[in-house]
């Protein structure tokens, strides 16, 4: 008995591999007439693409730099998948996140307040999260309260984020006078993190974001009450699920570990705010992050090895376009495809079933 | 030519994957006749009808009409060749009027929308078949039987001369039968065939001039009106199966007298709730239901059962009244809360708010339990390993089919599903089971089981509070009918005075 | 008086990509096509029709293409949904994702990078004379040819759902497609042309932007407008005679807000830019009990 269910779930794994190497070849199909259309050569191309996160040390360290972000805002639209809403604002938690641990920090410093960095890091880790799970919240009660579509609140919250932070990174009290692009001063030290050798300390959040979701969504009372929302939500309200109240709980979470790719950014990576700093090869970390959840299907230990692919795509991409002059869009372009051929070749594996 | 077929199926072949749900069907119907197609739920009755409407199409077999072979891909053609069909559920559109819906997809003049003209026509029709409804107001608005009238026009005023009925007396009374026969008859008189579809022998003897027996997707008999009684047809029915069956083809299941305790489980005092868009709601409802009865609600669809049915799920919904469980009040607790004093319930849209399909039997049976201790650690985990256990119990005790607990529970069938529906009820014992139509759909053994199990609840002292719509099997285990009807509560008949004819009327209002 | 006029026309200028957007949104919504693609679509038709036009000097022909590029978006997105039965907002994010992708990139491989942008032949435009006397009237009206054809459009459609059996017969797929199914309406066939005709109005409101309205394309010119006229297809309550107003309404918050920029000390810019995306949240929060949907939209239909 036990043997045919063992069976079931790693044949489910099996099919969703079997379904990325599918759409991989196909999405590189088309891919490659555009190639060949504009004159590069298609087996250079894929070579840089491929290889770059692993021909030099430095290659590797920004891949590993562009998995962690990614992991959190893969989360942050897992966990609303699950329970059929669509987290589009992971940029907007971001950044958002990102602005209020670098308004704290500044603020503290600004004001003379020196506090030891075993209390100013987690207190701007809290904060980090508190910021980005309110923007989550908003749209999560909107959604409970009004009805209203979160993709389009998101959204909007992503389009006000962004304001918000230019605001900051513009303003006297935050500004470095000294740069022309708008950027905070920097964060004091005792408020930032390390690396190890070339790995950022924020490595560590990013593995126990993982374990949290997992523990979360597969052994909590409230995750049960999430699945089964995503099940039916109809049968999910009569045995007493409280669905309003699940849902802003989902969206705060999301929206707080979505905060905290902005967290860390700040805190390890560029140590100050600066404009632009969540996007990432040509796009939005929010945006890959959203791809790589709908390769990944759900499932939360997939989301770290996704996310480490999907870097090693967009490092490849910054070299094809510094090397080659190939736009990043073209790797933008092949993962977009790459997800349609997966969700269509995946809903033909339900349908069989 | 009266003796002419008008339509035949013949040597129809129809699977869903690896289910057969038609194996070499051949089905012929006359000219001018009304045709039964009798067989108990699941035996493929409206399979073969949604072919002949053109919403399916056969793996295998013809069709002729009138003569002549056709392919029929889809409803456009079928409509094109006169045949009209009613389905057992509602396929109107809420949001428009009756005149909206009858003449929708009609040929003609595609750019413009004459609706008053439309309306006289429509007006003609119906005064021909002797029928009357509101033509201006939005369907949803109407009830049931009134939009089975309106979806026979809407197959009328295409001119039909074939018109299927699908399960028609669903959300019919005995005196509403009875009309539907007379404007059957008339239809009849002015040159229209019909054919009639339904579980329900009695019926089956009462309205149709010959009835083609179904069991399984195979034809087992076809029976003249006056060759025929209802022992031969539940034989070709249910053939070897070992079941006692009542009058009308219902398992006949025994009720030991009552042993009533002494104060009622559930207690209902002049209970109001708002009714929502398809339904009246409740009206200074008050009642007792003892441990060790089973106390059965018969309505008709949209009278007030469903929010009574909901009682104990949504009890902050009551606006005046109150409700008592053993002696407690329950007027403002959540679900979670009403089932911890050891209340169940089962919802009748089993699909639709019964189950988590994608999910597994385990977390299926969890539903409704996943709050109670024996399910929780430290108020925050699940407790799998109980989880399973109580999930490989019921599985045990209900006898389901299914190789693990880790199935998702929509591979099994539809009456493996009730099934763990009801062992869910009992996973934590209960004092009050809350059931509404739990047997719809399923056939006859499943429906057996189900009665088993009611009656050994109130056997072993729980109160059973059954809504179901159909009056038949009410009657057959229930110690007591109550009747609601525009969301009051009538009358409530004791087991010895069961009438048929005067509870359906009451039904109605009468 | 002319500070009324210009207002309005440049108003009525946002109005159209507004507009176009939301009632493309509506056609496929009716169907039951919940089309969240708008950004995508009206990006890739911008690129597209923009140097279409460029490369052609021929605005119409720009429009042309963008309606021909809107028009594949729709195809694909009927597609996949009838066939695949893929969740439509999935469907609807991926190809958002897509064809910011595929915008930037034609640009990119066409253009390339240059010191000065390329600027597009400019939009007919249509002057009616005796109405271009009339004040406040001829900032309505003294414009170009696409918006002329939003007018149009706009009462076309209304005329359509709702004086046509046709019409009658494609909102009922919206609402119940069983329904519309067992009376012989195609489904189907329905679904992929108001998605298809849907989306290319969504496709001339993306070639509207460079053509029309900045003169050349630049990475991201929708800015979020096409998320923002789905809110607009569900306040308008998915009714053509309203989604117009809606638009108009949006396109003036917009405008103030590009004003008031100007003209205010003590309020940040950036938060005026902030008003329209605010806007469109406390306008569904206002109108929440009033906003009806078409009951099915979003669903998949099948006939098992």
């Amino acid at each position: 008995m036990k043997k045919s269910v063992k069976r079931t779930e790693s044949s489910i794994i099996i099919r969703n591999v079997f379904a990325y190497f599918i759409s991989v070849l196909l999405a590189l199909g088309v891919m490659s007439v555009i190639i060949l259309l504009f004159g590069f050569n298609v087996s250079k191309v894929l070579k840089t693409l491929l290889t770059a996160s692993f021909r030099t040390s430095f290659g590797f360290q920004e891949t590993i730099k562009k998995t962690i972000p990614l992991i959190f805002t893969t989360f942050a639209f897992t966990l609303p998948f699950k329970i059929k809403f669509f987290n589009t604002g992971g940029w907007g938690q971001m950044l958002f996140g990102a602005t209020m641990v670098a308004v704290t920090g500044l603020f503290l410093s600004n004001s003379g307040i020196t506090l030891p960095t075993y209390i100013i890091i987690p207190l701007l880790i809290i904060v980090g999260i508190l910021a980005g799970g309110f923007f989550g919240l908003i749209a999560g009660f909107l959604t409970a309260k009004y009805n209203i579509n979160p993709i389009i609140s998101t959204i909007m919250l992503n389009f006000v984020g962004v304001q918000f932070l230019n605001f900051i990174a513009t303003n006297s009290y935050f500004k470095d006078p000294l740069e022309g692009h708008p950027i905070t001063l920097p964060l004091p030290k005792s408020a930032t993190l390390g690396f190890f050798g070339g790995i950022p300390h924020s490595i560590i959040f990013a593995v126990v974001s993982v374990l949290f979701v997992y523990i979360l969504i597969k052994k909590t009372r409230l995750g049960y009450e999430i699945n089964a929302i995503g099940y039916n939500l109809d049968a999910a309200k009569t045995y007493g699920i409280n669905f309003p109240r699940i849902i802003m709980l989902t969206f705060f979470i999301a929206g707080a570990l979505g905060g905290l790719a902005g967290t860390f950014e700040v805190m390890n990576i560029h140590k100050k705010l600066v404009e632009g700093f969540a996007l990432t090869s040509g796009a939005q970390y929010g945006t890959f992050g959203i791809l790589t959840s709908l390769i990944v299907a759900g499932n939360p230990i997939g989301v770290p090895f996704s996310a480490f692919l999907m870097s090693v795509l967009l490092v490849g991409a910054d070299a094809l376009q510094r090397t080659m002059q190939v736009p990043v869009e073209l790797v933008f372009l092949s993962q977009a495809l790459i997800v349609l051929f997966i969700v269509i070749i995946r809903q033909r594996f339900e349908r069989g079933r | 030519m009266e003796n002419e077929d008008l339509v035949e199926l013949r040597n129809v072949r129809k699977a869903f994957g690896e289910v057969v749900a038609l194996d070499n069907v051949t089905f012929s119907v006359k000219k001018r006749e009304i045709h039964g197609l009798l067989g108990e739920n699941g035996s493929g009755k409206t399979t073969l009808m949604n072919i002949l409407y053109g919403l399916y199409s056969p793996d295998k077999g013809e069709i002729y009409f009138e003569g002549k072979g056709v392919k029929i891909p889809s409803p456009f053609d079928s409509i094109r060749l006169g045949i009209g069909m009613v389905h057992q559920a509602s396929t109107l559109v809420p949001e428009f009027t009756a005149t909206e819906n009858i003449i929708l997809g009609t040929e003609g003049d595609k750019y413009s929308l004459p609706l008053d003209r439309e309306r006289e026509k429509i007006k003609e029709i119906s005064k021909n078949l002797g029928v009357k409804f509101p033509l201006n107001i939005k369907v949803k608005e109407l009830s049931a039987g009134i939009k089975q009238k309106i979806e026979i026009i809407r197959a009328l005023y295409r001119g039909a001369k074939l018109l299927i009925l699908d399960e028609p007396t669903t959300s019919l009374v005995e005196s509403e039968f009875q009309e539907l026969l007379k404007s059957l008859k008339a239809l009849l008189n002015s040159g229209v065939t019909i054919i009639f579809i339904t579980h329900k022998i009695k019926e089956a003897l009462q309205a149709c001039d010959r009835v083609t027996v179904l069991r399984r997707g195979r034809v087992q008999g076809i029976e003249k009106r006056e060759d025929t009684n209802k022992e031969k047809l539940v034989k070709l029915m249910f053939m070897e199966k070992e079941i006692r069956v009542t009058e009308s083809a219902l398992p006949k299941v025994e009720l030991p007298p009552c042993k009533k305790s002494k104060d009622p489980v559930l207690i209902l005092k002049n209970v109001t709730v708002e009714g929502g868009e398809k339904s009246i709601g409740l009206h200074n409802v008050s009642f007792e239901v003892y441990g060790g009865e089973i106390l059965g609600i018969a309505s008709v669809s949209g009278n007030g059962e469903k929010e009574l049915a909901e009682i104990t799920i949504n009890p902050y919904k009551i606006k005046n009244g109150d409700i008592l469980i053993s002696g407690k009040s329950i007027k403002n607790h959540e679900t979670l809360d009403v089932f911890a004093n050891r209340v169940f319930y089962t919802p009748e849209d089993r699909i639709k708010e019964g189950v988590l399909p994608e999910g597994s039997i385990k977390e299926n049976i969890l539903l409704g339990h996943h709050a109670k201790e024996r399910f929780i650690r430290n108020n925050i985990f699940i407790n799998w390993e109980e989880a399973r256990k109580a999930a490989v119990d019921v599985i045990k005790n209900y006898n389901v089919m299914t190789p693990t607990e880790e199935l998702a529970i929509r591979r099994l069938s539809g009456g493996n599903i009730q099934k763990v529906i009801i062992g869910r009820a009992f996973v934590s014992p209960i004092n009050l089971l809350v059931t509404h139509n739990p047997t719809s759909g399923l056939d006859i053994s499943t429906v057996e089981f189900i009665f088993k199990k009611l009656v050994e609840t109130r056997n072993s002292g729980s109160a059973v509070l059954w809504i179901n719509e159909d009056l038949d099997e009410l009657m057959i285990i229930s110690d007591r009918i109550a009747i609601l009807h525009k969301g009051e509560l009538k009358e409530i008949f004791e087991r010895e005075s069961f009438d048929k004819y005067k509870i359906g009327l009451l039904m109605i209002g009468g | 008086m002319s500070f009324i006029n210009s207002f309005i026309s440049q108003t009525i200028v946002y109005t159209v990509v507004y507009t176009l957007t939301s009632l493309g949104i509506v056609v496929s919504g009716r169907a039951g096509i919940f089309n969240v693609a708008g950004e995508g679509i009206m990006l890739a038709s911008a690129s597209s029709g923009f140097l279409a036009a460029y490369l052609t000097g021929n605005a119409l022909f720009g429009f042309i293409v963008g309606s021909l590029m809107g028009a594949v978006f729709g195809l694909i997105i009927a597609f996949v949904h009838e066939k695949f039965k893929v969740n439509q907002f999935i469907l609807g994010i991926s190809l958002v994702i897509l064809g910011t992708g595929l915008s930037d990139l034609l640009y990119k491989l066409i253009i390339g990078v240059r010191l000065t942008a390329p600027r597009s032949p400019a939009t007919p435009l249509v002057k009616i004379p005796l109405i271009s006397r009339i004040p406040v009237f001829s900032a309505f009206l003294t414009q170009d040819v696409i918006v002329y054809f939003m007018y149009i459009v706009s009462i076309f459609l209304w005329w359509f759902y709702y004086r046509t059996k046709l019409g009658l017969e494609t909102r009922a797929i919206g609402e119940n497609p069983k329904a519309a199914d067992v009376v012989g309406v195609n489904v189907t066939k329905r679904r992929y042309l108001s998605t298809i005709i849907g989306s290319a109005l969504i496709g001339i409101a993306g070639a509207y932007l460079p053509i029309s309205i900045t003169g050349t394309y630049t990475p991201d010119i929708s800015a979020g407008r096409g998320f923002m006229a789905i809110g607009i297809a569900i306040f308008a309550s998915w009714r053509p005679e309203r989604a117009i107003l809606g638009g108009f309404l949006f396109a003036a918050i917009e405008v103030i807000s590009f004003r008031l920029q100007v003209i205010s000390r003590t309020i940040p810019y950036q938060f005026l830019l902030m008003l329209p995306f605010i806007l469109v949240l406390v306008v569904m929060i206002i109108f929440n009990k009033q906003i009806e949907f078409p009951a099915s939209v979003g669903k998949p239909y099948s006939r098992e």
